[in-house]
């Protein structure tokens, strides 16, 4: 019943057969780790919406930061600065100095508060208006606001304007009305990189959530990989599944992350398009592009598969048939 | 084919599995491993196959050393054997046909080859019929000649076999080792470990005797 004929060894395959082979042993470890993930639902779906949540969460913050953005972006050009002239400046030299700021290529608009003027409002402002009476003199200098073009704004360029303008002889005192919008800048920096940081410790932990779950499946596949290497496989041929399991994952997971962004997003888009209007007349409502979309879900898919790759470099070479 | 020259091999916290071994098989020959269990039998194979490394000594396959051979190079030396199993380590959740191509898929081989070569091995196993079956709906003699095919498939130059009977009733153990002798004649360096005496005397093949790790006897049937 038995019979053997006798045969040729076995040639071993050509460069193109082994990378066709090569080929079709990607396509198949492709497929087969989806696969592997269609067949468990329910564990699937846990661990996509796990790095959803976890990529969804930076993401989402980011994107609301970013229109927050478009607030102080109006305010960016709010720099203005102030130039009180000495107290005994005549007419004359106020127009002339007016007419040399309206001529200098960085200064948009020049507006003049006359000493009188000053005086005036001041009054109408305060509460002390018996005491201003009783003043000699006019204690308040002329004044000219100045606001700069918008090409020359940027808090290191306004300073060295300011100091320019200082500089000149009727000018007693220039100041630069920009400290709260510096103090806006650095909070916003702060935001900035607290999501940054929150995002790098989020994404940690989708490498983190599928680090673990690719160990676990290596280890359920122990006696699987102890017999493809008895029968000759590369510590590379048996790492290929899990790899790919771990980029489906990312993939998938990332793709998730999207769709929760954007409903994220258009829960929060009403009230968060209001607040941008009543700052930024013509602001709209920005949501992620094509670009960013794109990133996202590429991140996610480096990330799968950085996860998968810290634990099948330590685990499968461990793995040795006994 | 398989040469070991003054193989010791000591297992950590534990006496001596080999000592002082020496022992030569030469290309296209047959030979059966012998002595009680713990005496070394699969020591021995695990050191050809590079599964264990020897404490001391020298091991050489096909005149190469492969003593302190790099971990990377395991691969290639494991794909001029084919190794069977006492329990036969099949995967479960593949047919016979996944099963026996497995290290045809491994070498990279066109699709093509690999369905001749594994119904070439499946026929000479007797299990043609089967390559659509799962392995755990075979008896476990067909499981045993599954991975005999699987061992062939790709015309190793050595096949070693572990307690390859050892599941087996007296016939079907028979045939087995009939298959492994044919397997000899078209030029398969064969090395199988048994303690089943009585089977492997009628086989007329050389008997290596082991006892405690250490090589107490060999002689040759003619």
């Amino acid at each position: 019943m038995l019979k053997v004929r006798r045969s040729q060894p076995l040639a071993n395959p050509d460069t193109v057969t082994r990378m066709r082979a090569y080929g079709r042993d990607h396509l198949r470890s492709l497929l087969f780790s989806l696969g592997k993930l269609c067949r468990q639902p329910f564990a699937t779906t846990l661990t996509l919406l796990m790095i959803a949540v976890a990529l969804a969460l930076p993401a989402c913050l980011y994107v609301l930061l970013n229109n927050l953005q478009q607030i102080t972006r109006k305010w960016d050009d709010a720099g203005q600065i102030t130039l009180f002239l000495n107290i005994d400046t005549g007419e004359n030299a106020v127009t002339a100095l007016r007419e040399q700021l309206q001529n200098h290529t960085e200064i948009a608009t020049v507006e003049y508060i006359s000493a009188d003027r000053a005086l005036a409002e001041f009054r109408s402002r305060s509460q002390i208006e018996r005491l201003l009476d009783e003043l000699q003199h006019n204690p308040l200098p002329p004044t000219l606001v100045l606001t700069p073009v918008i090409s020359a704004q940027g808090v290191h360029r306004l300073n060295q304007l300011t100091g320019e303008l200082q500089a000149l002889a009727v000018v007693d005192h220039a100041q630069l009305d920009m400290q709260w919008l510096q103090r806006l800048q650095a909070i916003t920096r702060i935001v900035h990189r607290a999501i940054s940081i929150l995002g790098c410790m989020l994404a940690a932990s989708v490498l983190l959530v599928v680090g673990n779950i690719t160990r676990l499946d290596v280890e359920s596949r122990r006696e699987e990989i102890e017999v493809t290497k008895l029968v000759g496989a590369t510590n590379r041929f048996v790492r290929r599944p899990f790899l790919y399991g771990g980029m489906w994952y990312g993939l998938l997971g990332g793709i998730v992350a999207l769709f929760l962004v954007l409903a994220v997003l258009l829960l929060i888009k009403q009230p968060v398009q209001s607040l941008i209007g009543l700052y930024n007349g013509n602001a709209q409502f920005i949501l992620p592009g094509i670009r960013q979309s794109v990133g996202l879900i590429a991140a996610s898919m480096v990330l799968g598969l950085l996860g998968s790759w810290l634990a099948v470099s330590r685990y499968v070479a461990r793995i040795e048939p006994t | 084919m398989i040469e070991l020259r003054n193989i010791n091999k000591r297992y950590a916290g534990s006496r001596k599995a080999l000592s002082c071994l020496n022992l030569t098989l030469e290309t296209g020959e047959m030979a059966f491993l012998t002595g009680p269990s713990g005496a070394g039998k699969s020591t021995l194979l695990k050191l050809i196959a590079a599964i264990e490394r020897p404490t001391s000594g020298q091991i050489f396959i096909n005149r190469k050393g492969i003593t302190g051979i790099p971990r990377r190079k395991i691969p290639r030396l494991r794909r001029l054997m084919g190794i069977v199993f006492q329990d036969h380590h099949l995967l479960c959740d593949r047919n016979v046909f996944d099963n026996v191509s497995l290290p045809l898929q491994i070498a990279g081989y066109a699709k093509v080859d690999i369905r001749r070569r594994v119904r070439a091995a499946l026929d000479k196993v007797a299990l043609l019929d089967k390559e659509r079956s799962m392995p755990i709906h075979l008896s476990s003699g067909e499981q045993q000649r599954v991975g005999i095919a699987r061992a062939v498939v790709n015309r190793p130059a050595i096949l070693l076999a572990d307690e390859p009977t050892g599941n087996l009733d007296p016939d079907l153990s028979a045939e087995i080792m009939q298959l492994f002798a044919e397997f000899n004649q078209v030029g398969v360096t064969v090395l199988v470990a048994s303690h089943d005496v009585e089977l492997i005397s009628r086989m007329r093949k050389r008997i290596v005797r082991l006892h405690d790790g250490a090589c107490v006897g060999t002689h040759d049937d003619p």
